[in-house]
Parts: structure tokens; sequence; C-alpha cells
């Protein structure tokens, strides 16, 4: 037994983030930890990690009990951390960042980098990562900063790694590449804590399973003895009905239709078209330009060449507000810091695309009109929240999505960009997601959707684009199968990219 | 609650001690007026740094705005003009700087700490430059009034002090700038992908705040009856702390005008009760400091207790 949790508690002012927090991990074993977001999966983990002091229960580690009080002294111990968004020092290298707060010392305090650069890729060298110990960490693509981080853990001769949510902002070859890794830690008898919110790749990594819910421990066991709409019912506390499943509807009209557009080197050639009711799902890889598509179509990219009309006039966007004059919106793939402005009310975030319905003259605000319109639009989309008054940081991730939703259909807006729309919302309310989406297209929006996640195209769109390295490589019924789409997104794509943009 | 209380519970405390310290010399008329006088300036200033520190920026050159305005302004009455006409000058110089600090911002998408850092320079130089160094004299007696004189039984800056109040107020809480400035503050990229003209409205508030310092500058004038090329040095910094202890935050997105007032009238007491009280004037500069680190610890500390 490596690592034993037993009745874990913590509070953080007047808020339970664990009440009752229980885990255990042998060595040579990937131990996945699921619950919704708010479940305590990340607080217990950091917990583990001596970044937070639990109030109470009991950590056994090796045998012993244990409480780590900071960071370093757990990193002591042997455990390791890998984050959802890296810890690394942008600026510095491979190696350095490998080393990072345990330099290779000589007397006065110099740094050894010649011995720490030997180390470093030695290192590199025996489990043949695709990594080079001078690069500089900033231009890494995300998974190759995941490596960074698990060479450190390596290095620094961890037993236990955790990695929090390590794949949501990796692609499908990314993803395999760090299953690969894990696979082989564990070969090597390293204990592995593997938290994660997508349910469709969690097969192929794990051995055994344990769900928080409402700070809780609610199940743990062998991973096979478990079947997938199980574990969901675990997380949501509660049965959900059968896979969402959109139901088409007669496309109207043509209110999106791209012609040729190009932006070298993102967009090669790019055409579609979107009729009013109509979801189109944009998938591909990480770095297929689907992204790239939506800014170039929301006037936040300059485009080199390409047509695009919006309800049949060809229209030039330049800038987020002429998109928005064209009834363009976008839903950004960041919520939090290009959606919303969590630290202002929610009612001050839905009215803030057309503050003019609001405003007499067109300049002084009507207060008593705002709140009618926050109060209409929270009601129509189910925003579950106190008052407008509240603030849009203290929302659950479902609920601040469609506050970022609800403000354009404040605005009015008739072409919707969604980019990767349900990253890290709850399971129990992507399903809402959709159906507002749903909601959307029968009152005649036409909306075009970027998602990582295959399963979820596949409920929710009717027809999906796939892109490949900038450009269309297909198109494919909304009844498709994942295999399909992989074979066109994948098409003579090499291994995983975890150079980046390395000079 | 009581936390967020906290600017006002010390404002009224410092009042009533020093009322009690010192009776017969701080609750008098005299005084009372004279730390309006002296603090309006400041005021002034911290409610266009209010304004800006909203929407996410900072100004570091409003004291040498305050010059600019200032001499400009007693300059034209120099030269003749009506002392209205220079009033007006004085406050359409400082609009002006507050206009290039904002376009220069949002043009050149340059930090505008280092922006006002480098118009901080430039407005000073060229106001030692236009006057050669050596302060303006000539100007009408009449002139003293807007610094000196009352109005009803009260000294008359206090009646421009409210109504800039107010009109910042009204600004910031009740038009379409105002919620702007605060959604540019708290989430400049949300607002840009809102279709939000974000370089005009940024612009604007740098403007206001030029104007009321072009305003501050004038008044800093007629009290002196000079205009001084090295007026306001380092105003800027109080003005900053003054928005800060009220609850500003230069993170951006947070501040109020209320708030601004209460932190320049608490920062005007303790150097005037400092004076009462027979305090070195080197010890109330740590003093003041000493509360600047203290306010922001327990703004900090209150919001770290609503987020956990």
């Amino acid at each position: 037994m490596l690592l034993r949790l037993e009745g874990i508690r913590k509070h953080f002012g007047g808020v339970i983030a664990l009440k009752n927090g229980n885990l255990s991990v042998d060595a040579g074993e990937v131990h996945l930890l699921l619950g919704e977001n708010g479940a305590g999966k990340s607080t217990l983990m950091k917990i583990v990690a001596g970044m937070y002091q639990p109030d109470g229960g009991e950590i056994v580690w090796k045998g012993g009990k244990a409480g780590f009080r900071r960071p370093a002294e757990a990193a002591r111990m042997g455990i390791a951390m890998v984050h959802q968004e890296s810890l690394l020092a942008p600026h510095l290298s491979v190696a350095e960042n490998i080393f990072l707060g345990r330099e290779q010392r000589m007397p006065l305090g110099w740094v050894n980098r010649g011995r720490m650069l030997e180390a470093a890729r030695r290192l590199i060298e025996e489990h043949r990562f695709p990594l080079h110990a001078d690069w500089r960490v900033e231009k890494l693509s995300p998974a190759g900063k995941q490596l960074v981080e698990i060479c450190r853990a390596i290095q620094h001769g961890s037993s236990l790694l955790i990695f929090d949510e390590p794949t949501s902002s990796l692609s499908e070859t990314e993803t395999q590449a760090v299953f690969r890794i894990v696979r082989m830690l564990r070969d090597r008898k390293m204990g592995v804590i593997y938290i994660t919110h997508r349910l469709e790749e969690l097969r192929s990594v794990g051995d055994r399973v344990t769900i928080l819910r409402d700070g809780e421990t609610v199940h743990s066991g062998p991973l096979e003895a478990i079947t997938t709409q199980r574990i969901i019912q675990h997380m949501v506390g509660r049965e959900i009905g059968a896979i969402y499943q959109r139901q088409p509807l007669e496309p109207g009209e043509e209110l999106l239709r791209v012609e040729g557009l190009t932006r070298k080197p993102a967009l090669e050639d790019i055409s579609l078209s979107v009729r009013a009711g109509e979801i189109v799902g944009l998938a591909g890889l990480v770095g297929a330009g689907r992204t790239e598509l939506c800014r170039a179509l929301f006037g936040l990219d300059t485009v080199d060449a390409g047509t695009v009309k919006i309800a049949g006039r060809i229209v030039r966007v330049r800038s987020p507000r002429e998109a928005v004059a064209e009834g363009v919106a976008l839903i950004p793939e960041d919520r939090q810091k290009t959606g919303l402005a969590t630290a202002l009310p929610v009612g001050y975030n839905l009215t803030i695309t057309d503050i003019g319905k609001v405003s007499r003259f067109g300049f002084f605000l009507d207060h008593a009109a705002e709140k009618r319109l926050a109060a209409e639009f929270a009601s129509r989309l189910r925003i579950r929240c106190e008052s407008p008054r509240q603030l849009a940081g203290r929302l659950s991730g479902g609920n601040q999505q469609k506050v970022v939703i609800a403000k354009w259909l404040v605005r009015g807006a008739r072409v919707f960009l969604f980019d990767e729309p349900t990253r890290g919302i709850d399971v129990g309310a992507k399903t809402e997601v959709y159906e507002v989406m749903d909601e959307l297209a029968r009152s005649g929006a036409a909306i075009l959707m970027v998602s990582s996640e295959l399963a979820e195209l596949l409920q929710v769109a009717d027809r999906i684009l796939v892109m490949r390295r900038g450009r269309v490589t297909g198109e494919l019924p909304g009844r498709t199968t994942q295999e399909e789409v992989m074979r066109l997104a994948t098409l003579h794509e090499g291994g995983a990219t975890i150079a980046g943009e390395q000079e | 609650m009581i936390q967020r209380l906290l600017p006002f519970v010390t404002l009224i405390a410092l009042f009533a001690g020093l009322s009690i310290a010192s009776p017969d010399h701080f609750l008098t008329k005299t005084n009372l007026s004279s730390v309006v006088r002296q603090t309006a300036v400041i005021n002034l200033m911290a409610l266009g740094m209010t304004m800006v520190i909203i929407s996410g920026g900072i100004d570091l050159s409003v004291g040498a705005i305050l010059a600019m305005g200032g001499l400009l302004g007693t300059m034209a009455m120099e030269k003749g003009l009506p002392i209205w006409l220079g009033v007006i000058a004085g406050i359409l110089a400082g609009s002006l700087c507050g206009l290039v600090n904002g376009l220069l911002t949002t043009r050149l998408r340059i930090n505008p700490f280092i922006v006002t850092l480098g118009t901080l320079g430039i407005i000073r130089g060229t106001t030692l430059i236009i006057s050669n160094g050596l302060p303006v004299h000539q100007i009408p007696q009449a002139f003293s009034f807007l610094g000196e004189g009352n109005l009803l039984g009260v000294p008359f800056v206090l009646w421009v002090l409210v109504a800039c109040a107010l009109l910042v107020h009204v600004i910031l809480e009740h038009t379409r700038l105002g919620r702007y400035a605060f959604s540019i503050g708290s989430n400049p990229d949300a607002a840009y992908y809102a279709g939000i003209p974000v370089a005009f409205h940024t612009t604007a508030v740098y403007a206001i705040c030029g104007m009321l310092t072009g305003l501050g500058g004038m008044i800093e004038a007629s009290r002196l009856m000079t205009g001084q090329p090295t007026a306001g040095q380092g105003y800027e910094l109080q003005a900053i702390a003054a928005v800060v202890i009220g609850g500003g935050s230069l993170r951006g997105g947070e501040g109020s005008v209320l708030g601004t007032l209460i932190g320049a009238f608490i920062m005007g007491l303790l150097a005037n009760g400092s004076d009462l009280l027979g305090i070195s004037p080197y010890l109330q500069q740590a003093i003041i400091g000493t509360v600047i680190i203290l306010a922001v610890a327990f703004d900090e500390l209150r919001k770290r207790k609503m987020v956990a």
C-alpha cells in the first residue's frame, strides 16, 4: 500500500469541500479519480501534495501516518503532481525546469549548467521521450509541458504521481502519447492517481477507480467491475436518462456561407455552409485550425482570401465589434478568460453585448429595465443564480456557460460559433448546454460547433466537418462513427506534436 | 460587511479621535475649511484616478498634468483673457494630456504604467520649457475665489468637489461609459469579444481623468495665486492611495466614488491631525504609508474570505 486516505475533511470558510474523502493506491497501479466539478477531487489531491492542510482524517504514506505542511515536504517524500495548468517556468529550458528548485549546486551557489543538461539528456534518452533538454518550455505544446513535469517527477525519484486532468487540453494523439507514458510509469512500479473528466478515455488507462460526489467517496473498486453508465450515476447521484440525442429539424435559409477562406498558415481554402436550424460540427485534432476558423469568422484575426456571406450578403468583419453588428456570436473556448467578467454581476454580463437595450438616450442606464431583461433571460436559459446581482464567477461552470450564451441572445445574434462549449462542465450540465443549443437552432439560429469530444459531436450535430492542418478534409452525416471521424482527422498524421514551435 | 465599512468607520473614528484630542483647534470652522481646501485637489485627481483604475489602468502623470493645467490657465489670464476662460483653458489642457495618455495606451498597446511614466516626464518637461522654469504671478486678484472663497458659508471648492463627485458617480453607475469601464477593467478580453469599443472608452476615461486633474490644477494655482510649473509633484501617488484605501483594486473592475472620497479624507485628516498634535511631518509620511498597506491588507482578507 503506497497511500491511504481515510475520512479526509476540509472546509474553506463556510463551504465544505470534503466531508469524507477515502482513497488507497498501491505501487504499480493507475488509480482513476472521478467526480463532477466541485466534487472535491482537486482539493483531495492538493491535500496529498501538501498544498492544503486537512481539517480531519488520516493520511497514511508508505505505512506511516503523514501530513505534509508544504508542497516541498510532499515532494521530498516522493509525491509529485502534474497540474492542469502548467506550473513550469516558461522562459527556462526543459533541463532547467526538470531541476527547478533542485539545481545541482556548486560552492557559492553557482548552478552547474553542464551537469544539469547532461543529466536531463540522459533521463530523456532513457525513456525515449520526444524532448530536447535545451528546448524552451514556453514553446512546447501542452503535451510537451506535461512531459517535462513527468520528467521532474522521475528525476526526483517520486513514487506517486498525480495527474490533474492532464488531457483536457490535448489532442487524441497527444492523449495516446501520455497514456503510453502512464503505462510505462506503472510498469516501473510507480503509483499513479489520474483525475479526469473524459469518460471515454478512462478505460484505456486505469486499473481501479474512486468516485467522489459532494466531498464524499461514494465508490471505490476495480475498473472492469463497473459500467460507464454506473460510473455516471455515482458521479451525478441520480439516474440520468438515456444518452442525449438531438432530433434534427428541417433546415431553413442559409445563414452562413464561407468560400475559399484562407489565413496562412492556419487556414487553407475553407468552404462551408450552415443553414438556420442547423448544428454543424467541426471535428479535428488540436491545431487543425478549428479555433482559428472561429476567430477569423468573428473578426479576431484577419484573413488573406475568401468570402463570408451572412444571410446571403457578403460581409467583411475586421473586429469582433463588426462581427457582432452582423449578428455573429462567439462562445469562446476559454470561458473565464474571454467569455465572462467573473468579478461582475450576472446581470452586467448579460446586457454587455447590447447595453443600448437598457439605456435611455443610448447613454443613461435604466437599471430597472436591465434587471427585468436579465431576469427574463436567466429564467429562459434556466441559469441557476440567486439574482442577477450575483457575481458571475460564483456560478457553476455549466451556468457560467449559459450566461455566455444568453448574452448573445440578448443581442439577438443568429450565427453562433461554439468553441468547445462543454469543456470543463459537469456531465449532468452538459446535456443542459446541448438543450440550449437545440432551442437556439429551433428558434432559427445557425450553429457551428467545435468540439474535441467526438461523442458529443455525434450526439448534437446534424453534419460533421472534419478539419486537418487548416483544411476541411471531409463531411460526414451526423450519425457517423467515431472511427470514421478519426480516420479523416488523422489521415497521414504523424506522431504527437511535442516540440511546439521551437526555432 | 463590517470589513467593507472599514474605511468609513476609520474616517469617523479619526474624526472623533481628533475632536477629543484637540477640541479647541480641530473642531473649528477655520480648521475644517482648511482640511477641505487642502484635500480638494487630491480629491479631484483621485476621482479621475478612480475611473482609470476601475477600467484596469493607472495614470502616473496626473501630478504633471496638474502643473500643466495650472500653468497654461494662469498664463492665459496673464495674457489678459477673462478668469473663466483661463479656468477653461486649464481644464482643456488637462483633458488634452489625458487624451494623449489614452491614445498612447490604446493605439500603441503599451501598458499604461509605462505610458504614463513616460508622459509624466514629457508633460513635466514641456511645462518647464513653456514657463522657462519660472512661475506665473500676474494673475487677477479675483481668481483666488476659486480656491479660497466661500459660498453659502462653506469653501467654494467644496461645492466644486461635490459637483464633480456626483458627476463621476453618475458616469460610473448610471451610464454606458461607466458600465464599459467596469467591464474593461474586470476582463478586457471578454469586453473586446463582446463587441465593446474598448479603445474608445478607455481613451475617454483617461481624458476625463485629465479634465478633472486640469480643474485641480486651476484650484491649486488659485490657492497659491501662482502658476507653478513644479506644482503637484508626488500627487499621483496620493491620488492612487486615496482610491486604494477606498477599496479600488489595481487589478481593475473595482472602486467607487464614495470610497475614494473617504480615502482622500482619511489621508487629509491624518495630515491635519498630525500637524495639530505636533507630530513631525517625517513621521506623517510613515503613518500614511502604513495606512495604505493596512487598508489593502484588510481588503484582500475580506475578498479571500468571500471567495473561499
